[in-house]
């Protein structure tokens, strides 16, 4: 069956969501479960000089009172292992955790956090990128080396990791340029801000523990609850129920081990359930702050010949997933585009800030906004339309781009077409409004993935996957592929997901990775049972296996479709009562592509199927007051094959809304002490359907060898990257003046049009 | 906690008497409680059930709103629409759906704060507040009513029962429009509402009142020099520098004061034009911020 023959997609969390049946982790109520809450640090930088939470232990109904002393001494997380459970000897942002409790009841639990003596010496915060990397600044981490290391992770002082591309001799050629055109960009921290606080809830049955959690990726939290507590991967179950979206901002394991913790020391069952406040402020998973300085020297024929960038990026007080950062900023900063000269350097910067990790394209929209204004800043100054400067300069099929790797078939020129044309690039439009462009990319991921795959003696099947479905429905997409590999109907499957003691090992729901390794897993898994029904159909209708064909519940001799015989009988035969599949994607092989990422390389100097867009929108400015709206989005993308066109849709929508809400209206204020002024949903002011724009889509179908199921890539985060870039170079084309400061709020683009300078805190 | 549930004004009143706070949509009382602004109250009587509350009362001189009437209905009701047209903007305009179909008048008014959507519409209405006790019943205007942010010289035990509008002359229009950076589940940065009557070709009387710019809801004086004028340009520049002057806002995280005072003059601008041109007979869908993109975009 053909790609485009795909049945339409029925999906099989739909009816639980909508109807308010499904349960998700906030909804769970264990017998005797207590209730846990942490004491957060609040102060975002001081040494500890008293922690007793004896009178805390003390109160009646109050299970336990956990601290650093009462947990395993060990520091993790990956690149660099700053992290502990709990504050050791000084606290480094406002969320950090410095004892948790688990209570009879909410109340009690508040008194024991307020019973805690937490007394401390505050240091002046650290808050300023470039203050922080300046010589002799104090260190956020004075025994940085001591931690563990791992991975290509140069640190030096508060520079955590530092990633560089060089490619030709940028200087030289910058020199010899006819033009060149210099910014700065600033873009505030935001947030993933799931409409799902986080929740998580732990239970020991003997030398076993379940956690049930808001996770985007069961496996990465298990692994945590693992390496924090000492214990072994068979004894810890990770359960995500339903998610309430998830954006990033859930990827890995969050508090699964103190509540785990919390849980064998009350020995009871115990419930974490956020506040909007804690969900702002506690999580390693802010969206990262950026300074971006760039400069590029075009010939006189408008063709980029070199690029230089310097980029920084606020890490927060710890890593979480960060320290692949600097090079996605780096590898965003040189764009979709032929530049035969570059040099980028990229430091991601500790401060007492919450930590940075991964929100839906991690460093991507900041990095594409800068490069993307700045991209318009060039054509302006060449006095080139911004249309055709792109055409002349992005990377095509067969083109060696700017990080140095050579693409195969690739549609970008197509999207850029499509998209500019959808939106009518060109024609006349009111003073108020105008188009802007910009074009983004994104890589695809590989990474093992495995999946079982039973079908019963009745017939009917169980597709068992490490996928996590946080909203996307590419878990949903999963069960079309094992049908068509089947020939049954896809409500004939049912999922079992989002559970680590049931499924083999997988990335979840992280990285658009889902349909790309799970996809291909399950479509593995799947077609071992087809192989099966096979031969025992070639048994029963006397033919040979290689001539039978599943379809439509029934399996048939090529070519004679009357002889054929029901799969549900089949299945009742197998000597073995059932049918298994089991297949990972540990065994793909993977051609070399090579990048010129110098420093740092944290996989991402190539990038595996990458997806290419361009977005063109229209926005209408309010010029007495610097509101702007934006009207419509003309999308196109390639994303490789489509499998499921209504989620691909679904996707293309719901990341050009978030865009949207970074672009104009989702910032984080810090106070002068680092501390989040916004950590609300009144202040932190996210899109809402009432804002959202006409939305068009448009995909360049170009089946992709070496990417996922039939030549699919990733699609969850892509159609994140280029939204910010594209309304910047609107607004600035509606008011004639330029917004160096993300998000472009409506006074910031008041202030722009009027030569304002705001003091903003 | 005790909540009854009260099936007459009198239950009510006599509740208040004994110390209990009354409950209406809950909108900002359990949310604020929520967000750790101040528990509940012991003792709650919920109001929204009182018939006499709830009803729109047409007089031969004013219009009796009352109380419990919700923000979707203010929205929607032809008296409200047709007559104090300003109401109905800014309750089209308030939170979501959800807090609409919930969120009282007077709740609104009796929360006293200066975001409040309704206050200035009310303020260029010339409404004045009734309020109810075990002792009797006394109107007072809304000037004394406000006293500072969140603050109402209303005693403990009195509520709030109506909202008092003098009916509206001929060649009378209002209008409210407010500051939006989105378009849904927004709260006031600057909001102005307009009265305007004309007088043949000229403005016969004016009235101004400001949101979110001052601890209560401030009305504009000194307006009257552009009585008498032709509503044009110059007419509704000088209302929007009059109305810059007077607003003293601060500086917070939705906005700073600079650009307050800015937007202020905007507001107050396009909602003196609105509520003209209603005044001279067009019609502007209600809310104005979505029928003529002011305040936001549309």
């Amino acid at each position: 069956m053909a790609v485009t023959d795909m049945p339409e997609f029925i999906r099989a969390d739909g009816p639980d969501k909508v109807t308010g049946t499904g349960r998700y982790t906030a909804d769970m109520t264990l017998t005797g479960q207590l209730v846990a809450k942490f004491k957060y640090a609040e102060v975002t930088h001081a040494i500890i000089t008293k922690l007793d939470v004896e009178a805390a232990r003390a109160i009646p109904g109050v299970f336990a009172v956990l601290t650093a002393a009462d947990v395993p001494d060990i520091r993790f997380t990956y690149g660099i292992a700053d992290r502990t459970l709990f504050a050791t000897d000084r606290v480094r942002f406002e969320g950090e955790i410095v004892a948790a409790v688990a209570a009879i009841s909410d109340d009690v639990a508040q008194q024991a956090l307020d019973a805690i003596v937490f007394e401390y010496d505050e240091l002046p915060p650290i808050v300023d990128l470039e203050a922080a990397i300046a010589d002799g600044a104090a260190l956020v981490h004075p025994d940085v080396d001591s931690y563990v290391v791992t991975g290509d992770t140069p640190h030096s002082g508060n520079v955590a990791t530092h990633s560089s591309i060089a490619m030709g001799n940028a200087e030289e050629a910058m020199s010899n340029a006819a033009t060149v055109v210099t910014s700065r960009y600033v873009a505030d921290a935001s947030h993933a801000t799931p409409i799902e606080p986080r929740a998580v809830v732990a239970q020991w049955e003997g030398e076993r523990v379940t956690v049930y959690t808001s996770t985007q990726v069961p496996f990465d939290a298990r692994n945590l609850v693992c390496e924090a507590l000492e214990l072994p991967a068979n004894r810890v179950r990770i359960i995500a129920p339903h998610l309430g979206g998830g954006f990033g901002g859930k990827c890995g394991g969050h508090f699964e081990p103190h509540i785990a913790a919390l849980a064998r020391a009350a020995k009871r069952p115990v419930k974490l359930v956020f506040s909007r406040w804690e969900e702002f402020i506690a999580p390693d998973r802010r969206r990262e702050g950026m300074i971006i300085d760039i400069t590029t020297g075009v010939d006189a024929d408008g063709k980029i010949v070199a690029r230089t960038g310097n980029i920084l990026l606020d890490n927060g007080a710890y890593l979480a997933d960060s320290a692949f950062f600097p090079q996605a900023a780096a590898m965003h900063v040189a764009g979709p585009y032929v530049i035969p000269n570059v040099f980028i350097d990229s430091r991601l910067v500790y401060t007492n800030h919450q930590p940075s990790g991964s929100v839906r394209a991690p460093t991507a929209p900041q990095g594409c906004w800068a490069v993307e204004s700045h991209t318009d800043e060039i054509a302006a100054a060449i006095g080139m339309d911004p249309l055709d400067f792109r055409r002349k300069n992005i990377v095509t099929t067969g083109s060696v781009g700017a990080v140095g790797q050579t693409y195969d078939e690739i549609g970008l020129d197509q999207c850029l077409e499509l998209a500019a044309e959808s939106a009518g690039w060109g024609n006349d439009l009111p003073d108020d409004e105008a188009l802007g462009i910009s074009v983004g990319w994104w890589p695809s991921f590989h990474s093992p993935a495995g999946a079982y795959a039973k079908m019963h003696g009745d017939g009917s099947i169980q597709v068992i996957t490490g996928a996590s479905e946080c909203g996307t429905g590419s878990v949903m997409t999963l069960r079309m592929l094992a049908a068509d590999e089947l020939g049954v109907d896809q409500t004939d499957i049912e999922l079992v997901y989002q559970d680590t003691g049931a499924a083999p090992a997988g990335p979840g729901s992280s990285g658009s990775m889902t349909l790309f390794n799970h996809g291909r897993a399950v479509e593995r898994a799947a077609r071992q049972i087809a192989d099966q029904i096979k031969e025992l159909a070639a048994t029963e209708l006397e033919a040979n296996a290689a001539d039978i064909v599943l379809a439509d519940g029934k399996a048939s001799v090529a070519g004679t479709p009357t002889v054929s015989v029901p799969i549900v009988e089949l299945a009742g035969s197998s000597p073995d009562g059932e049918i298994l599949g089991s297949a990972t994607t540990e065994d793909i092989e993977w051609p070399e592509i090579k990048g010129s990422t110098c420093l740092g390389d944290q996989g991402f100097s190539s990038w595996m199927a990458p997806q290419f867009s361009c977005h063109v929108v229209r926005v209408k400015v309010d010029k007495d007051t610097g509101v702007s709206r934006v009207l419509e989005v003309h999308a196109a993308h390639d994303s490789g094959t489509i499998i499921n066109p209504i989620a691909a849709h679904g996707q293309i929508e719901g990341g050009v809304t978030m865009g949207i809400g970074q672009a104009l209206t989702e910032g984080t204020q810090y106070d002068d002490a680092g501390r989040q002024r916004n950590a609300g949903l009144l202040e932190y002011k996210l899109q809402t359907i009432a804002d959202a724009p006409k939305i068009t889509t448009q995909f360049v179908e170009i089946y992709t060898p070496n990417a996922g199921p039939r030549g699919a890539k990733g699609l969850a985060e892509a159609p994140n990257v280029a939204t910010c870039g594209a309304v910047n170079n609107a607004i600035s084309a509606a008011i004639g003046k330029r917004i160096y400061q993300l998000p472009m709020t409506a006074e910031r683009v008041w202030a722009a049009m009027n030569d304002i300078s705001l003091e903003e805190a | 906690m005790t909540l009854t549930i009260a099936t007459s004004l009198d239950d009510i009143l006599a509740g208040l008497a004994q110390g209990a706070r009354p409950i209406a949509g809950g909108t900002d009382l359990v949310v604020g409680s929520r967000q750790g602004k101040g528990s509940l109250p012991d003792t709650l009587i919920a109001i929204d059930r009182v018939a006499e509350l709830n009803t729109i009362d047409v007089g031969a001189d004013a219009t009796r709103i009352g109380s419990g009437v919700t923000h979707a209905r203010l929205m929607t009701d032809t008296t409200v629409v047709e007559q104090f047209t300003s109401i109905a903007d800014a309750s089209a305009l308030v939170g979501s759906p959800a807090t609409r179909n919930v969120g009282t008048l007077g709740g609104n008014v009796m929360n006293g704060s200066p975001a409040m959507d309704t206050g200035a519409p009310l303020v260029v209405l010339g409404a004045k507040a009734e309020l109810a006790s075990t002792s009797g019943t006394r109107t007072i205007g809304l000037d004394e009513l406000w006293t500072g942010p969140g603050q109402t010289s209303a005693n403990e035990d009195e509520l709030c029962v109506a909202l008092v509008i003098p009916n509206r002359p001929t060649a009378s229009g209002s209008a409210y429009v407010r500051l939006e950076y989105r378009r849904a589940m927004e709260i006031a940065i600057v909001g102005a509402a307009a009265s305007v009557e004309f007088d043949g070709d000229a403005i016969g009387a004016v009235n101004v009142a400001l949101t979110a710019v001052a601890p209560t809801i401030l009305e504009v004086t000194g307006l009257n020099g552009i009585v008498g004028s032709a509503l044009d340009d110059a007419t509704l520049a000088q209302v929007a520098e009059i109305a810059s002057e007077q607003a003293a806002p601060i500086s917070d995280l939705r906005a700073s004061d600079k650009y307050r005072r800015h937007t202020i003059g905007v507001m107050a601008r396009r909602a003196v034009d609105a509520a003209a041109r209603r005044a001279a007979g067009e019609q502007i869908a209600v809310p104005v911020n979505r029928a003529l993109g002011v305040g936001a975009v549309q």
